[in-house]
């Protein structure tokens, strides 16, 4: 199993489903590859297009991670998952499974906004509004590196979408498309321009996703965009002061949706791996990934789960959430902003 | 005639037994070289030709997964994946920084190690003795840990800034500048230039600088034309290898760095990974690699200098 994420998502794998999956099928053992913040997809999608071409084993049963699996969807090279071999589908909301592209969705995660209660009197709305926040509060804002994590990742991309149409961000979210990449120049202006007032105020930013929640919980920023599930985890764990909240934003929406297994088609063990997405999805699990210190947002039906749990998450639509880009796409935004933005 | 006989019987005996044991030599070289051959030569003539746009064979892979592929347009193969790299607007000030970061930590290190060794040799004493061991610990410390602390230690709310902060001093965030990566460099690498040096100068026999001190020479007199002199070969060891660990060092500058611009080393992960372009990231290697060869001319040259004075070539 090949699972790309924060450290939060390993642990998830790692302390509560695969041991919880081992003891319910004992004859079985997963392995577990690591690959933080999803650096390596390139090599893992390379490894399976390899396998795939050579006809050899790709060594990789299972992938976690919605970047990979959707360009791996693109190329056919996923097993698609039916209802009839992973049963507990069936609970999941039909049009998210249509989403997932290939995929199978087991838990929804998204970029908010936080923000000190304590210090920010008029929470930003839209981007806009964060923009003007941003300036009339120099320093107190940052986003980590987007090649660092995906909650600066979400950022870069919701400043840039600014200036694309509805229908030009769906696009990027499926296709490679060199002519719309053109139009993030003034994003990228945006971003550029933010760097007198961002924490530092040299065009420095947090190198990861921790980093921003740790200039968060020191008090050193009153604003960043974090993932909703590592807040709300740091939040458990007490190293979020109680005066951090997260509120979304819109026009455009920070970026979301959910995450996914995949099952590559030419993987050895499909039968095996298809039992272990199965499971990830019961109700048992599903309450573990919200109600345990992940807090992710769980896909299946809301009636099956533990309804105490269930209260903080049944206004989030999972459906519908901003599409974050195409690898491809987002590998040439990550290059673009490292060109145009920090240091400058 | 008994006399020849047995001159002959040595000479004879004496010749088998160095062809033999040059066979032996051989095949004891061989591990060694067959595993850089196999394991480091081989994959890097692969990287050589894909960088000049080799994209076929080994290379098909990765040239069909990245992004901004140069193929061969020529029978020699493409210069386009270096022409973009120099043409991209990262690059110069990538380059100007590692050589900058390099030269100034290698000479503070020099210097410092030099300090410390001239110290122990000319003072000795157990002063001396216990502040050379102690300068030997960051040796032992993983050099991860070791640039976390330096962050930590200087960040915004870091050691520096929280004690100053006491006096009302607004000590600055150092943190994700180019001089924390000095500091970071400089911290990890001088252990080994301490310890290269103080042995090279305690080799110097004590019978020349009572000699020099007797006839009236000063500290700095003794230094310049006797010590140095002496362990010139430890000191441009030392100087060489600091410089060739400090160009391709990755996890100081990445903790310590500012986003941009980027140490080659950190410079060439993000190539590698987050922008998916293996090409450039391949011809930036390279790059590195020639500049590491210059510093490592200089290492051989200093070499050859002492095997010419102690009369081995």
């Amino acid at each position: 199993m090949h699972i790309s994420g924060d450290i939060n998502i390993q642990k998830l794998w790692e302390t509560i489903i695969i041991p919880a999956f081992e003891k319910e099928y004992p004859n079985y053992k997963v392995n577990v590859t690591f690959d933080r913040n999803g650096l390596r997809e390139a090599q893992l999608i390379a490894r399976i297009t390899a396998a795939k071409a050579t006809r050899r084993d790709p060594q990789v049963d299972i992938i976690e991670g919605t970047g990979a699996i959707l360009t791996l969807s693109a190329g056919n090279l996923l097993y698609r998952p039916s209802p009839t071999l992973i049963p507990n589908l069936k609970t999941v909301n039909k049009l998210l499974v249509k989403q997932a592209a290939g995929g199978i969705p087991y838990r929804a995660s998204t970029v908010m906004l936080a923000y000190n209660s304590a210090k920010v009197t008029k929470v930003p709305k839209t981007l806009d509004e964060l923009l003007a926040w941003i300036k009339a509060n120099p320093g107190k804002f940052s986003y980590n590196v987007p090649s660092g994590g995906g909650s600066g990742n979400s950022f870069v991309q919701t400043v840039v979408d600014m200036n694309l149409t509805p229908d030009e961000r769906v696009r990027m979210s499926l296709v490679e498309d060199k002519e719309i990449q053109k139009k993030w120049a003034k994003g990228l202006e945006t971003l550029r321009d933010l760097n007198k007032y961002t924490y530092g105020k040299n065009g420095t930013y947090p190198a990861n996703n921790v980093a921003t929640l740790t200039l968060l919980g020191t008090g050193e920023i009153d604003m960043g965009t974090v993932w909703s599930d590592m807040f709300a985890s740091a939040k458990a764990a007490g190293t979020m002061p109680a005066s951090m909240k997260a509120t979304a934003i819109k026009s455009p929406s920070l970026t979301g949706g959910p995450a996914v297994l995949g099952i590559p088609i030419n993987g050895k063990n499909r039968a095996g791996a298809r039992l272990l997405a199965n499971f990830a999805l019961t109700p048992a699990m599903q309450n573990e990934i919200m109600g345990n210190f992940l807090k992710g947002i769980p896909v299946i039906s809301g009636k099956l789960l533990d309804q105490t749990l269930f209260e903080n998450f049944k206004d989030i639509d999972v459906t519908d959430m901003r599409a974050p880009y195409l690898a491809a796409n987002n590998n040439e935004l990550r290059s673009q902003w490292s060109l145009n933005v920090p240091g400058k | 005639m008994a006399t020849t006989n047995t001159v002959n019987t040595k000479e004879g005996f004496a010749e088998i037994k160095t062809a033999k044991l040059s066979t032996l030599g051989f095949f004891m070289a061989l591990p060694p070289v067959l595993v850089i051959i196999l394991f480091v030569g081989v994959p890097i003539f692969i990287a050589f030709i894909f960088s000049i746009g080799y994209t076929g064979g080994p290379n098909r892979v990765i040239s069909i997964i990245g992004q901004d592929i140069y193929t061969k347009n020529s029978w020699w193969g493409t210069a386009d994946a270096y022409l973009a790299v120099f043409r991209d607007p990262r690059f110069m000030p990538d380059f100007i920084l590692t050589m900058v970061v390099t030269f100034v930590s290698t000479f503070v290190v020099l210097l410092m190690a030099m300090g410390m060794g001239l110290y122990q040799r000319i003072q000795g004493g157990k002063v001396a003795s216990i502040l050379s061991m102690l300068s030997l610990v960051p040796l032992f410390v993983p050099v991860v840990i070791a640039a976390y602390a330096v962050a930590q230690f200087y960040n915004g709310v870091g050691f520096m800034r929280t004690f100053m902060s006491q006096f009302g001093v607004e000590f600055p965030i150092i943190t994700a500048t180019q001089n924390a990566i000095i500091i970071g460099t400089i911290w990890t690498s001088l252990p080994f230039a301490i310890l290269m040096i103080t042995s090279g100068l305690q080799s110097v026999p004590n019978a020349l600088i009572e000699t020099a001190q007797d006839a009236g020479a000063g500290f700095l007199r003794i230094v310049r034309t006797i010590l140095v002199p002496l362990a010139f070969v430890p000191i441009v060891i030392a100087g060489t290898f600091t410089a060739i660990g400090i160009m391709g060092s990755f996890t100081v500058p990445v903790f310590l760095g500012p986003n941009q611009p980027a140490m080659l080393g950190v410079e060439i992960s993000n190539f590698f990974t987050a922008y998916n372009r293996p090409q450039q990231s391949i011809v930036m290697a390279f790059i590195i690699f020639t500049a590491a060869s210059g510093i490592a001319v200089l290492y051989i040259w200093a070499n050859i200098r002492s095997a010419k004075q102690s009369g081995r070539i």
